[in-house]
């Protein structure tokens, strides 16, 4: 744990070395999200509201997860793989894209909210869509980690990691909808804990195929 | 060694002549079976709403039934929305007009206990055939209690079906019930193929090295995928005929176009890799993490949703009441069937795979390489058309043309298939024989065995 907390803050030093990559996703979420207020112009119909929020999460969670990080330069790929045990490293990084995903869902929240209002949602119902959307982001964010390096393995960046990740996304995101629509409806919040535990267990299940899996792609051959 | 050249052995070809008998026997009993008797259609032709109550003349259009020798009795019942009690009432002035169609008249009180009746009919031979809430009371008003006289002792003079050995008959589905025995074996052989495909990516990772691992699960899984669209193509085509659409939103569907869209996933990411080794690995993560993921995904999430598919909602599995004995003794020998020539057709792109292979192998050695980029082509069917003369088409004969439809589907998709692999396997032996010397065959085999032992040592230390 003490291995996988260092990598972790290791990573999050690189990126604040360099802050444009942060900047660069959270301009991509807003102009996206001001691109569809744009396009619908003032406040859409509820269920509108749910798949926009749903899709702009999902595409800003693609390109969050398929950008390179400095250290996956090959030089310092080689330095890591003789120090570093695998298990650490996956943990370490799945730890930083949940961060980044989850402030990033956040920040689409937020502008969502600014921009095109809340749609029906207030009170509780707010408080467990937002958690609804930082529980995606970790399911996305352990899912398509594993998906990410093994796309930047191959030598492709974000096509090939989208071309494997969708399709396996695509049932986090049903479930996602689905919560969200319950909750624009105004089901009770405790009427949905259904969905979050699916949520959590998807984002379990996921994390530990990629701790068990990763290890296999990180040896050198 | 070139493996290649091993004929198979007497119990491979057992099976697969065993195969081949079930698949001729699932054809056979696909279309020569009988459809039990049932009905096809309850209209009100008139109607007549006076202050005593009403006076409905109904004409009732069957399929497969014998109605001018069977003597039928027709009766309707519905359920109390209060207690849940049956009320049964029996109709009159039966006119006979062929085997298929009767007309026949029902009275109701001004006031009715349900508005929406099950219309039976029952008749020497056929037994009782029924249509549920197939005659609709307009015009009269429902209430808990009526007074309605009951007739219930129809029920205890009914006649026992006497039917050779015959499928049900399923409102709607009709005829197309036969599409079980060809739509649904195609994911089991799918899931049979992916599971190969599973154990031996397992093994890549595992054990590593011989890259003969490799290709028996590339070989699986374009297999399969073949099975997978084979599925969606039959499955489209019986849904648009049934459920009005060639695509619904439905879990298993979503599950189905999401399995078929990792595996492509997974020939794009070998694709993308040129060095073999690293491809060998990659594809097999990907494989493990598709795979699980996927068992997750479509075996958790579809219990949560409804589902046209039968079973769905709750249990996946097969209840008595879709499918009875009939059907259940051509569906398994089918899957199994279905289940050999899907390996069978494993074996023959492992060949191939193998063929290629080693061709590349060798001329890798004499400086030439040529790449092979698989895409499959996916379908994707556009929503419900309006097309007045397909309509006529598919729904005449209780939509028997749609399972003819599904058996050319499938028939040609296999026979392209084969065709395919066929050629090619002659191709590439043909340019095998056509190589130059004899130095480049063991070259090539000498590589091969060289480093499965020194990849073996490098599993056992990570």
């Amino acid at each position: 744990m003490r291995h996988t907390l260092f990598l972790f803050r290791h990573m999050w030093r690189a990126e604040m070395k360099s802050k444009h990559g942060l900047a660069g996703l959270l301009l991509f979420a807003v102009a996206t999200v001001y691109a569809v207020y744009q396009v619908v112009q003032g406040r859409p119909d509820p269920e509108t509201w749910n798949a926009m929020t749903w899709v702009i999460l999902l595409f800003t969670a693609f390109n969050g997860v398929s950008r390179s990080l400095e250290e996956d330069r090959p030089e310092v790929l080689a330095y890591l793989r003789t120090t570093v045990n695998p298990i650490h490293y996956i943990l370490a990084r799945m730890m930083h894209h949940v961060a980044i995903l989850a402030g990033l869902a956040c920040a689409v929240a937020a502008f969502m909210g600014l921009l095109l209002g809340w749609a029906t949602l207030e009170g509780a119902r707010l408080a467990a869509f937002v958690g609804g959307m930082a529980l995606t982001a970790l399911a996305l964010g352990t899912t398509l980690t594993l998906l990410s390096l093994i796309a930047a393995r191959a030598g492709a960046g974000f096509g090939l990691t989208a071309i494997l990740g969708l399709p396996l996304v695509l049932p986090i995101v049903l479930v996602s909808t689905s919560l969200g629509d319950d909750l624009i409806r105004g089901v009770i919040v405790s009427d949905t804990a259904i969905y979050f535990a699916f949520l959590g267990v998807l984002a379990l299940g996921s994390g530990t195929l990629g701790v068990v899996l990763f290890p296999y792609l990180w040896r050198a051959s | 060694m070139i493996r290649h050249n091993e004929p198979p052995s007497f119990a491979v070809k057992a099976i697969r002549a065993c195969g081949l008998v079930l698949l001729a026997y699932t054809l056979a009993m696909t279309f020569l079976v009988p459809l039990g008797p049932g009905l096809d259609q309850v209209e009100v032709l008139r109607s007549q709403i006076t202050e005593q109550g009403g006076q409905y003349e109904l004409r009732i259009a069957g399929l497969g039934t014998h109605f001018s020798t069977s003597q039928p009795k027709v009766f309707i019942t519905a359920r109390n929305i209060l207690d849940g009690e049956q009320t049964v009432l029996s109709a009159t002035h039966l006119k006979v007009a062929d085997d298929t169609h009767l007309l026949c008249r029902v009275r109701l009180p001004k006031v009715v206990p349900a508005m929406s009746w099950n219309v039976y009919v029952n008749g020497a031979g056929d037994g009782t055939v029924s249509y549920a809430n197939g005659f609709y009371a307009t015009g009269l008003e429902a209430a808990p209690k009526s007074g309605l006289k009951d007739d219930k002792y129809v029920l205890s003079t009914l006649q026992e079906a006497d039917l050779p050995f015959h499928f049900p008959f399923q409102p709607n589905i009709m005829e197309s019930i036969r599409n079980l025995m060809l739509h649904v074996p195609m994911w089991f052989t799918m899931f049979l193929l992916m599971g190969i495909s599973f154990a031996q990516s397992l093994r890549v990772l595992r054990l590593g090295g011989n890259p003969d691992r490799d290709r028996r699960a590339v070989a699986a899984v374009k297999v399969g995928l073949w099975f997978g669209v084979l599925g969606l193509l039959t499955g489209s085509l019986w849904a648009r005929w049934t459920w009005g659409a060639w695509w619904v939103d439905d879990p298993q569907l979503n599950g189905a176009f999401v399995t078929v869209m990792v595996y492509a996933g997974y020939l794009v990411l070998r694709g993308s890799i040129q060095e073999p080794k690293l491809r060998e690995r990659l594809a097999a993560v990907y494989n493990l993490f598709g795979f699980l993921l996927l068992v997750v995904l479509l075996m958790v999430l579809p219990r949560f949703t409804e589902s046209l598919h039968p079973g769905k909602g709750g249990n996946p599995a097969f209840s008595s009441y879709d499918l009875d004995s009939a059907l259940r003794a051509v569906f398994y020998p089918a899957v199994l069937g279905w289940m050999i020539l899907g390996t069978w057709m494993y074996a023959v792109a492992l060949k191939v795979e193998r063929l290629r292979a080693n061709l590349d192998e060798a001329r890798t050695h004499r400086g030439s390489w040529r790449a092979q980029l698989m895409i499959p082509a996916l379908l994707l069917p556009a929503q419900a058309t309006q097309g007045g003369q397909l309509e006529a088409l598919f729904f005449a004969d209780g939509k028997m043309p749609v399972v003819v439809g599904v058996a050319v589907i499938i028939g040609v998709g296999l026979t392209v298939w084969w065709a395919i692999h066929l050629r090619r396997i002659r191709q590439l032996q043909l340019a095998w024989d056509a190589l130059p010397s004899t130095d480049t065959t063991s070259e090539a085999d000498s590589q091969f065995s060289d480093h499965t032992p020194l990849q073996d040592a490098d599993t056992t230390n990570p």
